[in-house]
């Protein structure tokens, strides 16, 4: 393996870093509501904006401006699960009849509305974020990387394991799992499945605006900055198998290496369409994607 | 296809069965309903002479179409696409690549439009026939983002983000605001006359429960394709006829945020209504044109707007209307 090579996978892996922080939140909501959240990249954009705001004018140090973007991100995700989600479980049996479409019609729409709502009161213009550490550049062997990206990427996977390791072993992440097997059945056992669903929207907003606050140096804050790391963790999402935390964990180290390769030995203009195509070709085929159990429909 | 809102209506002393109730017989209010709403439109060149104004109002013609086209699929069909806005990309590309490569005449490259975007619509419907709710909503919006994608870089074809300049067809704002109006009203009654056919009624049985459509007898596969072909290629035509209208073609025709205004209109307007997607359409953009001077929180509204509506008038502006009928004429 030359030089560039290992440089492009390391790169790629980080990259994935980062795409993974955004898709655990996503593919956790579908497990517990089966809904795509159309809005899940402006909760990573509310991260960004949080971060970079609170440094900046607040004078912060970074150190606290990013645990407070988790919880700006969090309270975000809790409001959106209060106002617009309880009439998906809640019931309400006549909204059986187009539930997917009003997820859809609802997610979309609060997307919409964070986008214009942050472009007025705050402005069409990009801030860029206070990176963590001034090195600009640090060379590992044939790898070429900036300091802050580094340790945004270390950052980044003591969050995943962190993650990972609540969803596996704590109490709520019992029940997060409970409910995203059987709604029903986890009710039944006692399980209060409206404060799951709570606590997954604001683990979720909480965890793509924490991404959005470590990536905020490198990508400019703006209003519609969330589209793009929006349609990344759509695709993870989909080739991991909704709604399973293990892979989406692994379908976003994939993306970014492929990514990573794909721009420079594929095509650099398309290197954004190759998830995409990747996306419709696991909807078309293998619709449980590569972890997902095989869904049964009665 | 009874909404929530109508429940009270089935009680067997209401129960009659009057025209208003059945499904035709409402399509055929809000068929009438939008009949005058495009003859009040028609009339207003008389009153406003400012070529701006003018071509505000042609948009919000433009976007009529498209709600109109978008809301035979979602709200008619039950199949939530999200790329209503590419098809009119499609439609637009069509007809300008064929007149600036090939020379072909304005009039044959919007027919031709209309055939390229009816047949891609085909082939997405038959690609995603399958999938259902948050799946197809992604699929399609990959669907989307791809096309944008693929028109933005190939630069050799397409121009990329500078945009192809298309020959015009007239230059006349009068002229123009009645062609798409004439658009506009044939494409109104070309949905009428489909919905008010068997085909209305296969549709709408599709989207409210597709195994017992296909349980009676309903051909779902030929129908779920037909509908999206149909949005489609009406969508295509809004777009070649704008191309046309704005002499330039971009990528940004097809950007997530145009299927985000189609479907506002369509959510504000009331979904599953033929008169609802149209006026909120003009409402919509004309708004949003007018509140500009004012502090230009437009956009902040109509989003906020979609989610309550979403969220507590799932009828939208038309059923709110209709309900507020209902009680004038009971008491």
């Amino acid at each position: 393996m030359s030089a560039i090579n290992v440089d492009l996978a390391v790169n790629g892996l980080i990259t994935g870093l980062f795409y993974a922080l955004m898709a655990i939140g996503l593919s956790l909501i579908f497990g517990i509501l089966r809904i795509v959240n159309f809005a899940h990249g402006e909760f990573y954009m509310v991260g960004a904006y949080a971060y970079t705001l609170i440094a900046l004018v607040l004078g912060v140090s970074v150190w606290v401006a990013l645990p407070l973007a988790f919880l700006v991100g969090a309270l975000v995700g809790w409001i959106t699960e209060r106002t617009l989600m309880r009439p998906l479980y809640a019931g309400y049996t006549s909204w059986g009849l187009m539930r997917d479409e009003y997820a859809v019609i609802v997610t979309f729409g609060l997307s919409l509305f964070l986008i214009n709502l942050v472009d007025k009161v705050i402005g069409p213009y990009a801030y860029r974020g206070p990176p963590l550490v001034d090195t600009s550049r640090i060379v590992l062997g044939p790898i070429l990387i900036s300091g802050h990206r580094l340790l945004a990427a270390g950052i980044a996977i003591a969050v995943i394991l962190i993650t990972a390791a609540l969803i596996k072993w704590s109490f709520w992440g019992k029940q997060i799992r409970a409910v995203s097997q059987n709604r029903l059945g986890a009710s039944l056992a006692g399980i209060d499945t409206a404060r799951t669903s709570a606590i997954v929207f604001m683990l979720s907003g909480g965890l793509a605006a924490f991404s959005g606050a470590l990536l905020s140096p490198v990508i400019n804050a703006s209003p519609d900055v969330g589209a793009f790391p929006a349609i990344k963790s759509y695709i993870i999402v989909v080739l991991g198998g909704m709604g399973s935390v293990p892979g989406s964990i692994v379908a976003s180290l994939a993306l970014g290496v492929i990514e990573s390769f794909g721009a420079v030995y594929l095509s650099y203009q398309y290197r954004d369409g190759f998830g995409l195509v990747l996306l419709m070709l696991f909807l078309l085929f293998r619709p449980q994607g590569l972890f997902g159990e095989k869904g049964r429909e009665v | 296809m009874s909404s929530p809102s109508e429940a009270p209506n089935l009680s067997p002393a209401v129960n009659k069965l009057s025209v208003a109730n059945t499904s035709t017989g409402k399509t055929a209010i809000e068929f009438r309903v939008a009949l005058g709403f495009l003859i009040i439109v028609a009339l207003i060149p008389a009153v406003v002479r400012n070529d701006y104004w003018l071509g505000v109002f042609i948009v919000s013609m433009y976007f009529a179409m498209l709600a109109g086209a978008w809301n035979l699929l979602a709200g008619y069909a039950g199949q939530f696409s999200l790329a209503p806005a590419t098809f009119a990309m499609i439609g637009a590309y069509a007809t300008g690549l064929l007149g600036t490569t090939f020379g072909v005449p304005p009039l044959l490259g919007i027919v031709a439009a209309v055939v390229v975007a009816g047949l891609t619509g085909l082939l997405l419907g038959r690609i995603v026939l399958r999938l259902k709710g948050p799946y197809l909503a992604l699929t399609t919006l990959s669907f989307a983002e791809i096309m944008r994608l693929v028109a933005s870089n190939s630069i050799d074809i397409t121009r990329g983000d500078l945009g192809l300049a298309v020959p015009a067809l007239l230059s006349n704002r009068i002229g123009w605001y009645y062609i798409f109006l004439g658009v506009l009203a044939v494409l109104l009654v070309a949905f009428y006359a489909l919905l008010r056919s068997k085909a209305g009624l296969f549709l709408q049985a599709i989207r409210d429960d597709e195994v017992a459509a296909a349980r009676s007898g309903v051909d779902v596969v030929f129908w779920k394709t037909a509908a999206f072909a149909m949005s489609a290629a009406a969508s295509g035509f809004a777009g070649a006829l704008y191309a046309h209208f704005a002499e330039l073609v971009t990528p940004e025709l097809g950007l997530i945020g145009q299927t985000g205004l189609i479907v506002s209109m369509a959510v504000i307007g009331g979904m599953g209504t033929l008169a609802g997607p149209l006026i909120a359409a003009f409402l919509v953009y004309v708004l949003s044109e007018w509140l500009r001077d004012v502090g230009g929180y437009q956009l902040v509204v109509f989003s906020a707007l979609v989610v309550i509506f979403a969220r507590f008038f799932r009828d939208g502006l038309w059923g709110l209307a209709r309900g507020a009928v209902q009680r004038w004429r009971r008491s």
